[in-house]
């Protein structure tokens, strides 16, 4: 593999890294705040993926699409919790597993009753359907775009948490949810308002990966996976964790694709296991 | 009388209702389809068992007795496809038919073949009429030495310049099957192999192979796997512009789901091999879309054609055969011709191979399309099967 390869490749990886972070910064929020293990995530996912298509469908506008499927799965998120979910918080970790695999499974398969299994596919906008030349390379321009988003709402996040009186809430409720609600915050409030927010942003690399990968109904289970490995490879609960995570992982898959295709996707796990052995906190976790 | 006997006897008498029902007096047959409802190949099986259950609906009934037909759910699984026909058949079950998988096929193929049943499926791997041939087991679709020879062939005919290949290969019996079946055909027409990218059955991100494909400056990109993956990897490569200056092979294409999940313009262009055709006016085609499209309202995919296929094929076998009889049936089968799907269609006796044409398409623009469902043209319509002495089958 040439030099200029490898170089592409870590660039590529880096694109990859951010749809990841995307995909995985809701899940360590909630499980930093609020200890929660939610297998749902997928669902919220593939919920606004699916959102996405129907409504690039009918109005012929992806802008559209990305407004309507992350608030979709907002809704979803917010709708779930109050119903169902804040019953689990005091329940161990394996009955939260089994509840949300749970709600991943039945919004699988009411997908697949609405839609049938087969894949279907979502335009990429007329005006990002070219390709943009990185020197000898090209890449294609709907997925710098989705990089630029990605690295937007990283940085709008970041700001969210550092500089709001909701984020400062979510930090401290991460470190002590019990010094939060002794000073007068109401917990359950935040809980709800963490859950939007993760399926909001789920949602959104949902209704971004659509037009990458088409929308078919087991793909939130598949996002599931990625999104677990980059959270316990960031460190759990941690917002730069989960982008150095997701960056790391996609430059390992897309650099081992070319060193070791076969085992490019082995290797995002062995990767997970090797920051494991030298930090088994995560990158950025607490231990 | 010694007791072991009596006892032996007794058993047999209660067991026999049983199996006679099974095997179809008392007017039923029990038939059993494997597919797979859930895993990575779950949208492939979901619809093969439809095509499955309209068939035999249609029919009905065959030699006299009426189809009674079970799904058996192996969840993507050869280990979980083997348990449930285990339990299928200690129930008395002998027809079998079905496969979401090569993997799937060829253990189930073994397990039936042990326990004195018949299996007609839907494998692409060429070792399930080759070297794992076995007289319980018949196959329907062309494998990947067909889809490989009847779409290469006519393409390089086609495209004479296009000398330098890349390839991108899920890695399994059947992407494998492939491979190595393109790399004999290049080296035969003198064109050179670049290089090949594997991949793993669970992967969904191609970019990293897709860089790697376009450094290393083909003429073509075949891609060699089958079901969503295969979707994944043409839209990426799409995405990545690879449709400039480099041609795009599918091989082994199940036609019109796959053009749908990819709509006009990602096809426009590239070049698929299929095992059916829905726009094939044959009389056994004929059949097929007026049943489907009374179910569905729409025209009839690959999957639903083949899942349509090997029911029909046990049926014909039945209905020679004048009985359920495992034997007799499997006699009945080697050399019958019917007409099918893709038309008339022979079941090739030394291997059980039924011979079938496969089609080269290419994709059409958007405006060119008469209807929502004419994605490409048919260019090519081969038999291409090897002779049987070259399959290193040995029927036992």
């Amino acid at each position: 593999m040439s030099g200029q390869v490898l170089v592409f490749q870590v660039l590529n990886g880096l694109g990859i890294g951010m749809i990841y972070f995307l995909l995985s910064v809701g899940l360590t929020m909630i499980f930093g705040l609020m200890r929660f293990v939610n297998f749902a995530h997928g669902a919220l996912y593939l919920v606004a993926a699916y959102v996405a298509y129907v409504v690039s469908l009918l109005t012929g506008s992806m802008l559209w699409a990305l407004l309507v499927g992350p608030l979709a799965s907002a809704l979803l998120a917010v709708a779930a919790e109050r119903l169902l979910l804040r019953r689990t918080y005091s329940m161990p970790h394996e009955a939260q597993i089994l509840v949300t695999f749970a709600v991943a499974l039945i919004v699988q398969e009411v997908v697949i009753l609405l839609f049938d299994p087969l894949a279907k596919n979502v335009p990429v906008p007329d005006f990002l359907s070219g390709i943009v030349f990185l020197g000898p390379f090209v890449y294609p321009a709907y997925r710098l775009a989705v990089v630029a988003v990605s690295a937007a709402v990283a940085l709008l996040l970041w700001l969210a948490l550092e500089r709001t009186r909701f984020g400062a809430i979510l930090r401290a409720g991460s470190e002590s949810t019990e010094m939060v609600s002794l000073l007068g915050i109401n917990v359950h409030r935040v809980f709800l308002g963490a859950f939007a927010l993760g399926g909001a942003l789920a949602g959104l690399a949902g209704a971004l990966a659509a037009p990458l990968r088409g929308v078919e109904p087991f793909m939130g289970l598949e996002a599931l996976g990625i999104a677990f490995v980059v959270v316990v490879v960031g460190g759990i609960g941690s917002f730069t964790g989960a982008l150095l995570g997701g960056l790391l992982i996609g430059v390992v898959q897309s650099v081992m694709s070319s060193f070791w295709p076969e085992g490019a996707r082995l290797m995002i796990y062995g990767a997970m296991a090797l920051v494991l052995l030298a930090r088994p906190a995560g990158l950025m976790g607490r231990a | 009388m010694r007791r072991r006997t009596l006892l032996g006897a007794g058993a047999g008498l209660v067991a026999a209702p049983a199996v006679l029902r099974a095997q179809g007096t008392g007017g039923r047959l029990e038939v059993a389809g494997v597919y797979s409802l859930s895993g990575t190949f779950a949208n492939v099986g979901d619809l093969l068992n439809k095509g499955t259950q309209m068939a035999f609906e249609h029919y009905g009934s065959a030699t006299g007795l009426r189809i009674n037909y079970t799904l058996l759910d192996d969840q993507g699984d050869p280990g979980r496809a083997v348990r449930r026909v285990q339990e299928a058949m200690g129930q008395g079950i002998r027809h079998i038919v079905g496969c979401t998988n090569s993997a799937i096929a060829l253990a189930v193929a073994k397990e039936v073949h042990a326990r004195g049943g018949i299996y007609i499926h839907m494998a692409g791997a060429d070792e399930a009429t080759g070297s794992d041939c076995n007289r319980a087991s018949f196959r329907w679709p062309g494998a990947s030495f067909t889809a490989i020879n009847a779409t290469l062939r006519p393409f390089i005919e086609r495209n004479p310049n296009t000398k330098r290949w890349y390839t991108i290969t899920g890695q399994y019996v059947f992407g494998e099957s492939l491979l190595t079946n393109l790399k004999s055909v290049l080296q035969e027409a003198g064109h050179r192999h670049l290089g090949n990218s594997y991949h793993s059955l669970s992967e969904r991100e191609y970019s990293g192979y897709i860089t790697a494909a376009i450094a290393a400056q083909p003429d073509v990109l075949a891609i060699c796997n089958f079901g969503n993956q295969t979707v994944d990897v043409l839209r990426q490569a799409v995405s990545f512009g690879m449709k400039r200056n480099v041609k795009i092979v599918v091989p082994w294409s199940t036609g019109l789901d796959q053009f749908q999940a990819w709509g006009a313009d990602i096809c426009e262009g590239v070049y698929f091999g299929v095992n059916y055709w829905h726009g094939v006016d044959s009389p056994g085609n004929r059949v097929v879309s007026q049943v489907v499209r009374q179910k569905t309202n729409g025209p009839t995919n690959y999957l639903q054609a083949c899942g349509w296929a090997v029911a029909q094929m046990l049926v014909e076998g039945l209905n020679k055969a004048g009985t359920a009889e495992i034997p007799a049936v499997i006699r009945a089968l080697e050399g019958l011709s019917y007409e099918g799907p893709t038309g008339t269609e022979t079941i090739r006796a030394e291997d059980h191979q039924v011979i079938k044409d496969y089609y080269l398409m290419l994709g059409k623009a958007r405006s060119a399309m008469r209807d929502p469902a004419d994605f490409a043209d048919v260019l090519a319509a081969t038999k291409a099967f090897q002779p049987p002495e070259r399959t290193g089958c040995r029927m036992a």
